[in-house]
């Protein structure tokens, strides 16, 4: 019976299913965002305010043909998107949820903190090793600045994981949720943490103004332009993904995890969220887009020094 | 990295029309460039020697869909001088009008298309929703949205009551604001300006040995405008000033386009103020005497011009339009050289490039000086050959 239950829960909630089901919405709730920001409309047909189109979307990509073109190297081509989408769905796993009640993530453990954030980087390496894989010149182009941009965002990123780490004293990402859950959020000890991680969210998941990777306007679908049909679907549903563990890492590490005052956890944890979504949408309808050297400079000269900054402050947090 | 060759094009979503450019590239800088035209040509000025004076009016409207009012401003005045006759003044200022208007609505698309460039696609929405509003005005005074058909050989088509009149000023108030606010954005954003300051500079010495035009040119510090050099329907009784900015890059090309919106919804207010009654439109010949004529007009993207040669009937003996975007391609090419890759949309964009305007250009082998026709069978082993010996594959 008890076997039973786990799989229910792997499988459907907080599982598989949930997370699925769930960053499909964030993609839906994202573009809709985006889209009033800029006085339009965006999805409306499918569902109630189209809040289907985003599995429509992954539907009608499984359907179409899938290309393997001849001059690919076939093993990292056709391994990079289910790689890419098992990654994404494995760190949501050590994210607590907060569901049913339960203080713990399905798979936690000293240090999973640190799978999570090799994670995110094992992430990009796929990206790259698929499109290097593509021979094809946009591809290349577009993985060159993807793994460019890498070197933008995450030593930031990781500087301010190490900053967060250093106060809650564990490697335990639902430790560190239930840390806040009796002491102030990190956001009101590290609010120069909190912004950066918002920045290389906005990095990782190549949104405007980072989405240099695959700017349409330049190099065509940048690393993506071969692939299609389901491995399409896998990246997109992949990228979904990313985009809600990103976001529920940053709730994690500065928003209280799933804990809030009162009623239950699951649904304060969705809600903070949507609030890191709302920032990251408008953030994207903000900007323009960087060019891969400005993006960079922006990076080492004011973001990296920033964070090593919160550092130095989360060392002396405890002293005081 | 060795250099690579990046072919954009003849489809490509940076460019929304079919011209192709083989970049070399090294790294992320471009090296060289190299356009090749002519994907659009559709022998416009042949089938144009085949038609009636009228009937040409309404086939050169259609070389552009953006620029459609100042090709048939250019096709009149030119044919007005070729049947030799006088317009009604009330004429010359409903054409100076739907002009400007048409100016507004092209540069107001293109700031658009240049946001879309740099992925700022929210200023490209808030462009194009304004543009619909001076879409709206077109509409109401001549019943189109795209091709007005409001010029005629001896006038214009339609008149502009005393109720457009109001609702004219009323858009013209409410984009002068937005214009205002288009400035601040293109002046002051970091992103705008770090993505167009010095990208893509053409210095004034390039620009006026490789024959730019329009706002290109003015971009370089250049005064030119062929509405003050050689004023066209109304535009000699009308105050304005030419817009230039000195740097030649991206970002001035941007502000002088900006700044031009600015102008016309003077331009605009000042005709409607001082436009004199009368009737709009005159009787004029089927036949226009034997002669050439030439004529120029500032289109929004720079200096058109026409030229019609009859030979006494009711048919152009020839007809030869030559289009402000093939004037910029020279000067285009040369800013091009020493650009980041993420720069070649911007600079691409940055001189309103109307390809479908453009293409009309016929290539003939100037060694031999023949043409021939061949068959399908045959060229495809022409091109077979070609191929072998320029090995590109």
């Amino acid at each position: 019976m008890s076997l039973l239950l786990e799989f229910l829960k792997i499988a459907i909630y907080p599982g598989v299913l949930f997370i699925i089901v769930f960053s499909l919405f964030l993609e839906w709730l994202d573009r809709k965002i985006y889209a009033h920001s800029q006085h339009r409309i965006g999805p409306l047909y499918i569902g109630p305010h189209g809040i289907l189109q985003p599995f429509a979307d992954i539907l009608k990509l499984i359907s179409k043909e899938d290309i393997t073109p001849p001059h690919v190297d076939k093993s990292f081509f056709m391994l990079a998107p289910p790689v890419l989408l098992y990654l994404a769905i494995l760190g949501m796993f050590m994210i607590p949820l907060g569901a049913l009640g339960e203080p713990y993530a399905l798979l936690s453990f000293e240090g999973d903190y640190l799978v999570v954030l090799t994670i995110t980087t094992l992430i990009t390496a796929f990206v790259f090793a698929g499109s290097w894989a593509s021979f094809n010149r946009f591809s290349a182009l577009g993985s060159i600045r993807a793994l460019l941009l890498m070197v933008g965002y995450e030593v930031p990123l990781f500087l301010c994981a190490a900053a967060v780490a250093l106060d809650a004293k564990t490697l335990c990402l639902s430790r560190i949720a239930l840390i806040q859950s009796t002491s102030p959020w990190f956001i009101v000890m590290q609010p120069i943490g909190f912004i950066i991680s918002l920045i290389a969210l906005q990095a990782e998941l190549e949104r405007i103004p980072f989405d240099i990777p695959e700017a349409e306007t330049e190099i065509v679908a940048g690393w993506l332009t071969e692939f299609s049909g389901k491995k399409l679907a896998m990246i997109r549903l992949a990228h979904d993904i990313e985009l809600f563990l990103l976001a529920s890492l940053i709730v994690t590490l500065y928003l209280g995890g799933p804990w809030g005052p009162m009623g239950p956890s699951a649904l304060w944890f969705i809600l903070k969220v949507i609030f890191v979504i709302f920032l990251s949408s408008i953030l994207r309808a903000l900007f323009a887009r960087y060019r891969i050297e400005q993006a960079i400079t922006f990076f080492w000269k004011y973001i990296i020094p920033l964070s090593l900054l919160q550092v130095f402050i989360a060392l002396l947090i405890p002293l005081v | 990295m060795p250099e690579i060759e990046i072919p954009v094009g003849p489809q490509h979503p940076a460019l929304k029309e079919p011209i192709r450019f083989v970049f070399r590239i090294d790294g992320e800088i471009v090296v060289g460039a190299e356009p090749r035209l002519g994907y659009a040509h559709r022998g416009i000025e042949k089938l144009g020697e085949h038609r009636s004076y009228v009937q040409v009016l309404y086939l050169s409207e259609r070389i552009c869909g953006i620029c459609s009012v100042a090709h048939t401003t250019c096709y009149v005045e030119t044919a007005e001088r070729l049947f030799n006759i006088e317009i009604p003044p009330r004429a010359k200022f409903i054409r100076v009008i739907v002009s400007e208007l048409n100016r507004i609505h092209s540069h107001l698309l293109w700031l658009g298309i240049l946001a879309h460039e740099i992925g700022f696609d929210t200023l490209f929405m808030y462009t194009w929703r304004d543009r619909e509003l001076v879409l709206d005005l077109l509409e109401m005074i001549t019943g189109n949205r795209v091709l007005y058909a409001i010029n005629m050989i001896g006038g214009v088509r339609h008149d502009i009551t005393n109720e457009m009149v109001d609702k004219i000023r009323k858009v013209m108030d409410y984009l002068e604001e937005r214009t205002k606010y288009y400035k601040r954005v293109v002046q002051e954003d970091p992103l705008m300006l770090a993505r167009l300051s010095e990208v893509g500079i053409l210095s004034r010495s390039d620009a006026q040995k490789l024959c730019a035009v329009g706002p290109t040119i003015r971009g370089s510090g250049v005064k030119t405008d062929i509405r003050k050099e050689d004023p066209y329907a109304a535009y000699d009784e009308i105050p304005f000033n030419i817009i230039t900015y000195t740097e030649g890059d991206a970002l001035a090309k941007t502000l002088v386009r900006v700044d031009e919106i600015q102008e016309s919804i003077n331009i605009i207010r000042y005709a409607l103020d001082h436009m004199p009654s009368g009737n709009i439109n005159i009787r004029v010949p089927l036949r226009p005497s034997p002669g050439e004529a030439i004529g120029r007009v500032e289109a929004p993207r720079g200096e058109l011009f026409y030229y019609i040669r009859s030979d006494g009937s009711e048919r152009p003996y020839r007809f030869k339009v030559r289009t402000p975007t093939l004037a910029n391609i020279p000067a285009l090419c040369k800013m091009l050289e020493g650009v980041y890759v993420a720069d070649i949309p911007v600079v691409v964009a940055s001189i309103d490039p109307c390809i479908a305007c453009m293409d009309r250009v016929l290539l003939i082998d100037t060694n031999k000086g023949t043409w021939n026709i061949l068959t399908g069978e045959e060229l495809r082993r022409y091109s077979k050959k070609w191929y072998e010996k320029h090995k590109i594959r």
